[in-house]
C-alpha cells in the first residue's frame, strides 16, 4: 500500500509521530566548548549515553540504547580503520557523520518496512587549534547539522531551541571547565524542564490557547531553580560528563569525568548528588 | 560472529595481510642489527634502545627510535625489520585503542601480551624467509596488579618474561652478562636503583653494546645523539629528554670510556 507517493509520505510522516514520541522520555545531552577543549553532559540512568569515538572524537547520544550501539560500533570501526590506514588526522567527525552514518540513519528512516533507528546523535571534535572545533547533530532522519561553539540534543526541536537561546544567552567569550560544567548543567535543565512542560501541556489539552500563551511568556528559569531542577532528577541516575582535553598527554584526548573528578567542579549544593 | 572488538580481525575482513608472503624471500640468515634492554628499577620500568640503522655493513640512518609507544602505560622496543616492526605496533597501538572503546574497558596486561604473540605468529612465514623477522621486547605498567613487567618474545610468537631484565637484538649478548653481573652481584640489584642511577646504567650498557657490535650506534656527542630511554611508572610512559641523559653521560659514563 505504500507504494503510492501518497501513502509513502503519509507513512513517513507517520513515522515522524512514531519516533518523536519515543524521546520524550529521554534525557538531553549539552555540548559546550571551553576554554581548555569540549565538554559534553548528560543525565543517564542504566547506561551511558557520553562515549569515546577516537582520539579527538566524542558522542553523546539519545534513544534506544541498543540503536546507538549499532551505530556507535559503525563509527568507531570506520574511524580506526581510517586512522590505521590513512592516519589519525585524517579522521574528522564530518566526513564520518556525512558519509558514514547519515545515510544510513536517512536510509533506514524511509524504508518504510522496516523499523527506524530511535536516536539523535551529536558528535563533537577536538581541534588542534580551538577555532577549528566542531559540533554536528544528527537527527533520527539522518538530517544533519554543523555548529561551533554549542549543541544539545533534546526531546523536541522546541526544547531544543530553548537551550540553545539559553547557552548562547548565558555564554561568556572564555570559561573554565568548572564554569562550562555549571552552564551545562543548567542548560540540561533547561531541556529537561521543557519537556515536563510540554508533558503537561498535552495533558491539559482542553484549553491549548491559554497553555501555548502561558508557555511563550514563561520567564527563563533562575539558576538555583534550574540546579535544584538537576538535583531532583540527577539523585537517582548518573550525572555523566566526559571532555576533550587540548592538552592531555598522549594522542587521545577523551576522559570521562569519574566522580572525583567531577565533585570539586560542580556547586556545592550537587556534590551530594556525585558522592552516592 | 568473532571476538569481540578485535580491530585485527576487522583489518583481515576488509582484506589486510600484515607482511609479505613467504616465497618472496631468500632464506638468509637472520641479523636482527641492533640493541634494546629493558630492565625494572625503583619506581617501574627502564626501556632503552641505540638509534642505529643498517643494511648490511651500511649505516642507513642514526637517529631511528626503537623504543616505540603503544599506549600510555605500555612500550614495545624492537630488533629485527623496521618496515614490519612499525607496522606491528600501529597495528597493536589502533588494537589496544579499538578494544578499549569498543568494550569500554583497558585489554588486560595478559591481553596485550596475547596480541603482540598472535602478531608474530602471522608474521612467521615472512620471519622464515628473511624479509619480516621481528623479536621485539615488551614492557608495560599492569595497573591491576600495580607491577612493572618485562617480556620477550622469539620469532614464532613465543613469549617469555623477562622478571628482571630482558635484552633483544646483535649487541644483546655483550650487554646480557653485565646485566646479570650487575643484578647478581651490584651494589644493589637493578629494581631497587634509583630513576638517575637506572639511566646511568642504561647509557653505561648500550655504550659496552655499541663498544663490541658494529651495528649498534653508541652515543655522538658532536651530533648531540643520545639512545632513547623510556621510563614506564604508574603515571605513564615518559621519554627521557637529551638535556637530561647529556650531564648523566658527561659525569658518569664518559670518563670510564
Amino acid at each position: 500500500m505504500y507504494e503510492e507517493p501518497y501513502r509513502w509520505v503519509e507513512a513517513v510522516g507517520n513515522r515522524r509521530q512514531y519516533l518523536d514520541e519515543q524521546f520524550k522520555q529521554g534525557s538531553p545531552v549539552v555540548a559546550l566548548t571551553y576554554d581548555g577543549g569540549i565538554l559534553l553532559t548528560t543525565v543517564s540512568k542504566g547506561t551511558a549515553k557520553l562515549y569515546e569515538i577516537y582520539d579527538r572524537l566524542a558522542l553523546g547520544g539519545m534513544g534506544h540504547p541498543t540503536d546507538l550501539e549499532k551505530l556507535r560500533f559503525s563509527l568507531l570501526e570506520m574511524a580506526h580503520v581510517e586512522g590505521f590506514n590513512r592516519s589519525p588526522s585524517d579522521v574528522t567527525g564530518s566526513r564520518l557523520v556525512k558519509y558514514g552514518i547519515a545515510p544510513v540513519i536517512k536510509q533506514a528512516f524511509e524504508e518504510v518496512y522496516k523499523a527506524p533507528f530511535i536516536v539523535r546523535i551529536l558528535v563533537a571534535e577536538l581541534g588542534v587549534k580551538p577555532e577549528k572545533d566542531a559540533l554536528l547533530t544528527i537527527n533520527y532522519d539522518g538530517t544533519f547539522e554543523e555548529t561551533v561553539g554549542c549543541a544539545v540534543l533534546a526531546a523536541t526541536p522546541a526544547a531544543q531551541t530553548k537551550m540553545v537561546s539559553y547557552l548562547k544567552e548565558q555564554m561568556p567569550a572564555a570559561l573554565s571547565l568548572e564554569q562550562a560544567v555549571d552552564l551545562a548543567l543548567r542548560a540540561w535543565a533547561i531541556g529537561s524542564l521543557a519537556h515536563q512542560q510540554e508533558e503537561t501541556d498535552q495533558q491539559t489539552e482542553p484549553d491549548p490557547s491559554a497553555g501555548k500563551a502561558g508557555a511563550v511568556t514563561a520567564p527563563v528559569p533562575s539558576a538555583d531553580v534550574l540546579m535544584a531542577h538537576v538535583r531532583g532528577i540527577a539523585g537517582g541516575r548518573t550525572l555523566e560528563c566526559a571532555v576533550l582535553e587540548r592538552q592531555a598527554p598522549g594522542t587521545s584526548k577523551y576522559r570521562s569525568l569519574k566522580p572525583s573528578d567531577l565533585a570539586p567542579l560542580l556547586p556545592k549544593s550537587l556534590q551530594s548528588v556525585v558522592a552516592n | 560472529m568473532g571476538m569481540q572488538g578485535d580491530f585485527l580481525q576487522l583489518l583481515k575482513e576488509q582484506g589486510y595481510t600484515l607482511g609479505v608472503p613467504a616465497s618472496v624471500g631468500t632464506g638468509h640468515a637472520l641479523t636482527n642489527a641492533t640493541t634494546i634492554l629493558a630492565f625494572k628499577y625503583r619506581d617501574g620500568v627502564l626501556v632503552a634502545g641505540d638509534r642505529r640503522a643498517t643494511a648490511g655493513n651500511m649505516v642507513m640512518y642514526d637517529r631511528t627510535d626503537k623504543v616505540l609507544e603503544i599506549d600510555r602505560h605500555s612500550v614495545m622496543a624492537i630488533a629485527g625489520v623496521p618496515a614490519t616492526a612499525y607496522e606491528m605496533v600501529r597495528v597493536l597501538e589502533h588494537s589496544f585503542k579499538y578494544y578499549r572503546r569498543t568494550q569500554l574497558q583497558e585489554l588486560s596486561f595478559d591481553g596485550k601480551l596475547r596480541a603482540i604473540s598472535k602478531l608474530l605468529k602471522d608474521n612467521v612465514p615472512a620471519a622464515l624467509a628473511g624479509t619480516g623477522a621481528v623479536v621485539p621486547v615488551f614492557a608495560g605498567y599492569d595497573l591491576e596488579q600495580g607491577s612493572a613487567k618485562i617480556y620477550f618474545y622469539d620469532i614464532l610468537g613465543a613469549e617469555f618474561e623477562g622478571v628482571e631484565y630482558a635484552v633483544s637484538g646483535s649487541g644483546s649478548p655483550t650487554i646480557r652478562g653485565i646485566l646479570h653481573y650487575l643484578n647478581t652481584w651490584g651494589d644493589q640489584p637493578l629494581n631497587r636503583l634509583p630513576e638517575e642511577q637506572a639511566m646511568v646504567q642504561a647509557l653505561r650498557l648500550l655504550t659496552s653494546a655499541a663498544e663490541f657490535d658494529s651495528a649498534t650506534g653508541g652515543v655522538n656527542r658532536e651530533a648531540s645523539l643520545y639512545p632513547v630511554i623510556k621510563l614506564i611508572t604508574g603515571v605513564g610512559v615518559q621519554t627521557v629528554p637529551d638535556a637530561t641523559l647529556k650531564p648523566l653521560y658527561e659525569s658518569q659514563v664518559v670518563r670510564y670510556v
